[in-house]
């Protein structure tokens, strides 16, 4: 192979706790569309931040062009000509797409220095012809389409003279059509020797559109194969990759009768029609891809976002639906997925954590039973295991796995018969997080029933009885514990 | 979180700092008492500490119930337009060709602030405004609202009528009126914020607004009676201050909402929210009037005063700030 365009040799980083990644090394030649996949938490994102000069790498170089580079900044990266199309868009939604184009650098006419409004919309028409793109270029970009906007980001890369092009999750908002309309784009960039870097979950899309792929593995690179010669089962497999580890609890417990029954939850644009039941004592695992509305479902059940249609009946009573504290009442309970953002106030006391979803009942009338309180917490910290010096203690202290156990205390303390868990046991030590699945079992074992989202298979597979696959806000393959298995899972998901 | 007012049994103490800042700011009160006694012999004459609690009294009150609010976050400065308002309607009413009579018109003048916090309220909570902004028109409309009902002037309120509320004292122990809706009003909040459960709610609420309304918390209804409270807490504010004046004028209480922001900041609620209690404020409301009252006996006049307390101000907020990050 000739010199490669770009090349990352032996990265290694570390954050707090986690090895993000260690020793990984891909090269991207000019031309080609290079595909990097992996689970969540793979360390695909550490990389790309890495090399956009978001991060810098703890070990490993960076060379362009067979040169050795190292970027302080975003803006050093910029100067290579690597450009970067993120999911989430940052076009400037109040201005023209001539305006987007040209940022910084409109067109002026030569006496006044006044910009030079029709030279800049006609040069705009121009790189947009150039890229067959039809959009006029007066209209304002918060006009456009998700897609539009797309093809807009990648025309400004290309205008100022993209040699890498790196797309992560470029099609996770898009349909079908507009995802062609983008691809053939790309392909049009690589013919003119632009090397792309194209990040997907859906791994359709990466067979159809990149020359290789390089998949990751817990901050490891895996392989890097030839498109052409491998398939959709071998990647899979290379993703995932690990055994079972054997720290769940084994679950044996037989659901009951039906607790909840969600029927035809609608969330425009978002889910579509989502129906399901969770029965007592059973683990009801939902999974699905970045995007996918795994996690809006859980949101909408709890009444944390609105809802356009469907009912909840739990026990076969239909349940008041729009705000938590009406989900709290019909005995629907929530553990977010970000505890510092919904779930803990950090600078209250591990008493006032405990108690805040629940604090209506502690004591009578409008009096806080402060001596109630004191005694449910102390029970709560010796049950769910929570280590802190004392109840009074400022939650912010505590270490995250405690934390995650003081929303889960929470959570138990409002005697809920429905838990939405989201991630719950994101980002905590394997101790903690043992603690935890023994807790959700316990739940099983008094009739409780659990809808949980998990980005860790391993712990899908494990703790759910049944696990329902989502992708694009609709219910698409249902699975038994014993009939699912990772690759199954995926190939649903990724469709 | 560098201070220890949530030392409080149910907040849970904070290690890195021994002593609370309601003790430090008890503490500084004690040392400025003695010192603007030993500086001026009125200061600690009788009739001197009588017309500086009524005044305390009377920003107390508003300060109080402000503490509430800005736990959460929020902030009303249309506290001064409301009193204002209060004072001119009062007059207004006062001075009808048939008078609305004295007994009517105390219940009418508390009314008024219900109103004033209902709109607040419904806007801040509902439309989700910046509380600044919505209080500040609050506080153009109110006190434009007392210039229009004047004319511009001051009326004067000839009869005692409101005067029992402003300028009484309880006989044999010489207590003013307006002390004992004061000491009234700060045994009322602080039961509310310490001690039940809709005061566990607010600091939920400013700790993590997020997190309490995720809790099930009606982050929305707890915050509208806040400002709801502040609104009548101001007018409250407004008749002690007609009482005493014996006027309604529309240019009253001007100012007013940097006193009591000051007050509360001074006595540790943060701006961020969370924070606060009650007792740090009647600290903060106790030294201010003291400084003023202090201040003046010894021969300061009111403009210097004013510059002085605008630099306090901005203090007392950068050092609560550099404790917060070293940790002091």
């Amino acid at each position: 192979m000739d010199q490669p365009l770009l090349e990352m040799r032996g990265i290694s980083k570390q954050f707090p706790g986690v090895q993000a990644l260690s020793d990984v090394s891909i090269d991207l030649g000019a031309g080609e569309v290079l595909g990097l996949v992996g689970e969540n938490g793979a360390g695909k994102s550490t990389l790309i931040k890495i090399l956009a000069g978001d991060y810098r790498a703890d070990q490993g170089d960076i060379l362009i062009d067979g040169r050795k580079v190292s970027f302080q900044s975003p803006s050093d990266a910029a100067g290579k000509g690597i450009r970067f199309i993120y999911q989430e868009l940052i076009t400037l939604d109040t201005l023209t797409v001539t305006e987007n184009l040209f940022v910084g650098h409109l067109p002026r006419r030569r006496w006044s220095g006044m910009i030079d409004w029709r030279a800049a919309h006609d040069q705009a028409r121009d790189v947009l012809r150039g890229m067959k793109i039809d959009i006029d270029p007066r209209t304002v970009v918060g006009d456009l389409s998700v897609h539009q906007k797309q093809v807009l980001e990648i025309a400004k890369a290309v205008n100022k003279k993209a040699t890498i092009l790196v797309m992560d999750e470029p099609t996770a908002a898009l349909g079908e059509e507009d995802t062609r309309s983008l691809f053939t784009i790309i392909r049009g960039l690589a013919g003119q020797g632009v090397g792309v870097i194209h990040i997907s979950h859906r791994l359709k899309e990466v067979f159809e559109i990149t020359d290789r792929v390089t998949v990751l593995r817990d901050g490891r690179k895996i392989d890097t194969v030839k498109t052409a010669d491998a398939t959709m089962t071998q990647l899979i497999s290379l993703m995932v990759g690990r055994k079972l580890e054997e720290f769940y609890p084994k679950r044996s417990i037989p659901p009951g009768e039906t607790l909840m029954e969600v029927r035809d939850l609608t969330v425009n644009g978002i889910l579509d029609h989502v129906s399901f039941t969770l029965r007592r004592g059973e683990i009801v695992g939902l999974f699905g891809l970045l995007g996918s509305g795994r996690m809006n479902l859980l949101r909408a059940l709890y009444g944390l976002d609105s809802v356009d249609g469907g009912s909840i009946l739990i026990d076969g009573t239909p349940c008041v639906m729009g705000a938590p504290s009406a989900a709290l009442g019909s005995g629907i309970g929530y553990m977010p997925i970000d505890r510092k953002l919904e779930g803990l106030a950090l600078p209250l006391s591990v008493s006032a954590n405990i108690t805040m979803a629940h604090i209506d009942h502690i004591g009578s009338g409008p009096v806080l039973n402060r001596k109630l309180e004191q005694e449910k917490v102390e029970r709560w910290v010796k049950d769910v295991s929570i280590r802190t010096p004392a109840i009074t203690t400022e939650v912010n202290s505590l270490s995250g796995g405690n934390q995650q156990k003081i929303v889960l205390a929470k959570l138990l303390e409002t005697g809920s018969r429905v838990f939405l868990m989201n991630e719950p046991t994101r980002g905590i030590d394997v101790g903690s997080k043992v603690d935890i699945y023994q807790m959700m079992e316990m739940l099983c074992e008094k009739g409780a029933g659990i809808v949980m989202v998990s980005s860790e298979l391993p712990e899908m597979l494990s703790m759910a009885d049944r696990i329902l696959v989502i992708a694009k806000g609709r219910l698409t393959a249902e699975f038994a514990r014993h009939e699912a298995t990772q690759e199954k899972l995926l190939q649903a998901a990724a469709q | 979180m560098g201070d220890a007012l949530h030392a409080a049994p149910d907040h849970g103490p904070k290690k890195r700092s021994p002593v609370s800042t309601t003790l430090i700011l008890f503490i500084v009160l004690a040392v400025m008492v003695a010192a603007f006694s030993v500086l001026s012999r009125d200061f600690s004459s009788f009739l001197n500490i009588s017309t500086m609690l009524t005044n305390i009294s009377f920003s107390g009150i508003v300060a109080g119930a402000l503490t509430l609010v800005m736990i959460t976050g929020g902030l009303d400065i249309s506290v001064g337009g409301n009193i204002a308002l209060t004072s001119c309607l009062v007059a207004y009413l006062y001075n009808l060709p048939h008078p609305v009579p004295g007994w009517a018109l105390v219940p009418i003048a508390l009314a008024l602030g219900a109103p004033i916090g209902t709109f607040n309220g419904l806007f801040i909570t509902r439309l989700d405004l910046n509380p600044i902004i919505t209080t500040l028109g609050t506080m153009a409309v109110t006190r434009g609202l007392g210039y229009v009902l004047t004319k511009s002037r001051s009326i004067l309120i000839m009869e005692d009528v409101t005067g029992f509320i402003g300028r009484t004292v309880i006989p044999g122990i010489q207590i003013p009126i307006p002390l004992v809706l004061f000491l009234l009003v700060f045994i009322a909040l602080f039961w509310l914020l310490a001690r039940s459960k809709f005061g566990r709610k607010v600091y939920c609420i400013g700790a993590n607004q997020a997190a309490a309304r995720a809790s099930g918390i009606r982050v929305k209804r707890v915050k509208f009676l806040l400002y709801l409270m502040s609104g009548v807490a101001a007018s409250l504010s407004g008749l002690i201050l007609t009482g005493q004046t014996a006027v309604g004028m529309p240019q009253q209480a001007d100012g007013m909402e940097l006193d009591v922001i000051t007050a509360v900041l001074l006595g540790g609620t943060a701006l961020s929210g969370g924070k606060g209690t009650i007792m740090g404020t009647l600290a903060g409301v106790l030294i201010l009037g003291v400084l003023y009252n202090g201040f003046t006996m010894i021969g300061f006049r009111y403009v210097h005063i004013r510059v002085f307390q605008g630099i306090l101000l901005i203090l007392i907020v950068a050092l609560y700030e550099m404790r917060e990050k070293k940790r002091f």
